[in-house]
């Protein structure tokens, strides 16, 4: 840990393996909610062409899939809201012309496989000052959005009619959270890489559901795990000389699956004693427990 | 001044499929109505009532809220939704406090955190339907029952002048309708407006004022039953 503070680079990679724990989980609570699970992957896909326009017209391909994944992400959310059908077909048209037009625009820069193999699976050894400029910048619009915005589109991903029925701009608020988690892709795809991004956005969550109950505890839960995983992916994968975005996501899901027996066992704890209370074999029924079964509980 | 009443539909249609579900609904709530929308399933009861919200568009005739057409309508801390269920959606759980407070959503600003004030409504919203010591709990593992008290929690929570209730006794046992009846007699006190849909009133009848019949997504007949408002 201490050795690989001496490294530049690596002080760089691990403030930003802090930002993507922080970022992509609190984004996907509210994708998972959502039932997107999936949009965070289509993004990075749509981002690639973005890399490539950057690459061939010598501008940041960071900047170039910032603009390419945030307008991709707009157009999933007017074609998700304009018909149910329709919207499949047209996603996967967006998510591959996404793919190979990114593949055919780096090859046309002559940058080839090496670079577009970097922002496919990440590469921390090649990241900047600057992007970590871009990327504290980016962090701090996505947790913004999500503390000014939280409780709308916390009622958003609820139930869309009663969002409605409030008073919420709902097409403003789906096309919101579609633009972030596209910004939050981007933040992630330098360490990450495009194809693994997704999984932090997703996993840190879903394991985190396992053990909560209550919305905000899942999404800081699934923060804290975003954080252990990104950091200590990082950190393996300096020792063992691993790529860094595998490393990351196959801990996050080792996570998860210790989440779900754990969570499983949790469960199955409380309902034998429900069960004894119910049989009224243990003294030690509580009043709650009684009126809990009273209500039909 | 008199005002606009809560709803006011005319000659209002809706399509659904390419199936017409509503075929022209006149109907006006006033303020202070308890209306039930009743009929057998599939009578365009909820179509009704998520029209009469807005919530899908006519695809002829008007409908208005306090006056204004819902695409233009602005003050919507004044309506409660108490939709049929709460959706599991992705599976991220809400504690009980969670979805109760949502519903002060359409009194915040979004740049303020929840005041206090905020919290005492969440508190009274809780306590009136007889869940605040339930509030830590994962909403989604309790029973049908209490996840409907727990909607209407969220609705009391805005403080609105409009109750709008989707079948809120269906799966509901008998214990569960009473509380449900309870909760809604304390509404009806206050002097707020009801509309709701069910298949049967059960021990909710006595506080209905006006019931309308729905058959074939028509009106049937119309009754002001003779004991309004017993239970105040």
């Amino acid at each position: 840990m201490i050795e690989m503070l001496q490294y530049d680079f690596m002080r760089i990679a691990l403030v930003m393996a802090v930002l993507i724990g922080l970022t992509a989980p609190a984004v996907g609570t509210f994708i998972v909610q959502r039932r997107l699970a999936l949009l965070g992957d289509g993004i990075g896909h749509i981002a690639l062409t973005g890399i490539g326009l950057g690459l061939l017209t010598g501008n940041s391909p960071v900047l170039g899939a910032l603009a390419v994944s945030v307008l991709g992400a707009v157009a999933i959310e007017v074609l998700r809201s304009r018909s149910r059908s329709g919207a499949d077909v047209a996603l996967a048209v967006l998510f591959y012309g996404g793919l190979a037009g990114g593949v055919l625009l780096t090859n046309a820069q002559g940058g080839g496989g090496a670079s577009l193999q970097s922002y496919l699976f990440g590469s921390i050894s090649s990241v900047t000052v600057t992007d970590l400029y871009v990327v504290v910048g980016l962090a701090v619009v996505v947790l913004g959005i999500v503390a000014v915005f939280g409780r709308e589109l916390f009622l958003l991903s609820q139930d869309e009619d009663v969002a409605r029925a409030s008073g919420l701009p709902v097409r403003f608020l789906s096309v919101l959270i579609a633009a972030t988690a596209a910004v939050t892709v981007v933040i992630a795809m330098r360490a990450i890489g495009l194809l693994l991004v997704s999984a932090l956005m997703i996993v840190p969550v879903a394991a985190a559901q396992q053990v909560t109950r209550g919305f905000r505890s899942t999404m800081m839960l699934a923060m804290g795990i975003g954080v252990l995983s990104a950091v200590t992916g990082l950190a393996g994968s300096f020792r063992y000389d691993l790529p860094p975005g595998p490393s990351i996501v196959l801990l996050a899901l080792a996570v998860f699956a210790v989440a779900v027996v754990g969570g499983t066992a949790l469960r199955r704890r409380r309902a034998a004693r429900g069960a004894l209370g119910r049989a009224g074999a243990t003294p030690a029924r509580t009043k709650v427990d009684a009126e809990a079964e009273m209500l039909g509980g | 001044m008199t005002e606009a009443p809560p709803f006011a539909m005319t000659g209002g249609r809706v399509r659904l499929d390419g199936r017409e579900v509503l075929r022209g609904i006149d109907l006006t709530v006033r303020a202070g109505d308890v209306l039930a929308v009743l009929g057998p399933n599939g009578a365009g009861k909820s179509t009704l009532i998520r029209a009469l919200l807005g919530l899908l568009p006519l695809s002829e005739g008007r409908t208005e809220i306090y006056g204004r057409p819902p695409a233009r309508f602005k003050d919507w801390k004044r309506v409660g939704y108490v939709p049929q269920r709460l959706p599991m959606g992705g599976g991220v759980p809400s504690t009980v406090r969670e979805v109760v407070s949502s519903g002060r959503v359409a009194r915040q600003s979004r740049w303020r955190p929840s005041s206090a004030a905020d919290r005492a409504a969440v508190d009274r919203a809780l306590a009136a339907v007889g869940l605040a010591d339930r509030q830590r709990e994962s909403a989604h593992l309790l029973s049908g029952g209490q996840q409907q008290r727990v909607l209407i929690a969220r609705a009391l929570a805005g403080e609105p002048d409009v109750f709008v209730l989707d079948e809120p006794t269906a799966g509901v046992d008998a214990a569960n309708q009473e509380a449900l009846a309870d909760t809604l007699g304390t509404l009806v006190a206050g002097g707020r407006t009801v509309v709701l849909v069910a298949h049967e009133l059960g021990p909710m009848e006595p506080l209905v004022t006006r019931t309308v019949h729905l058959d074939h997504g028509r009106i049937l007949r119309e009754e002001s039953p003779l004991t309004p408002r017993s239970a105040a």
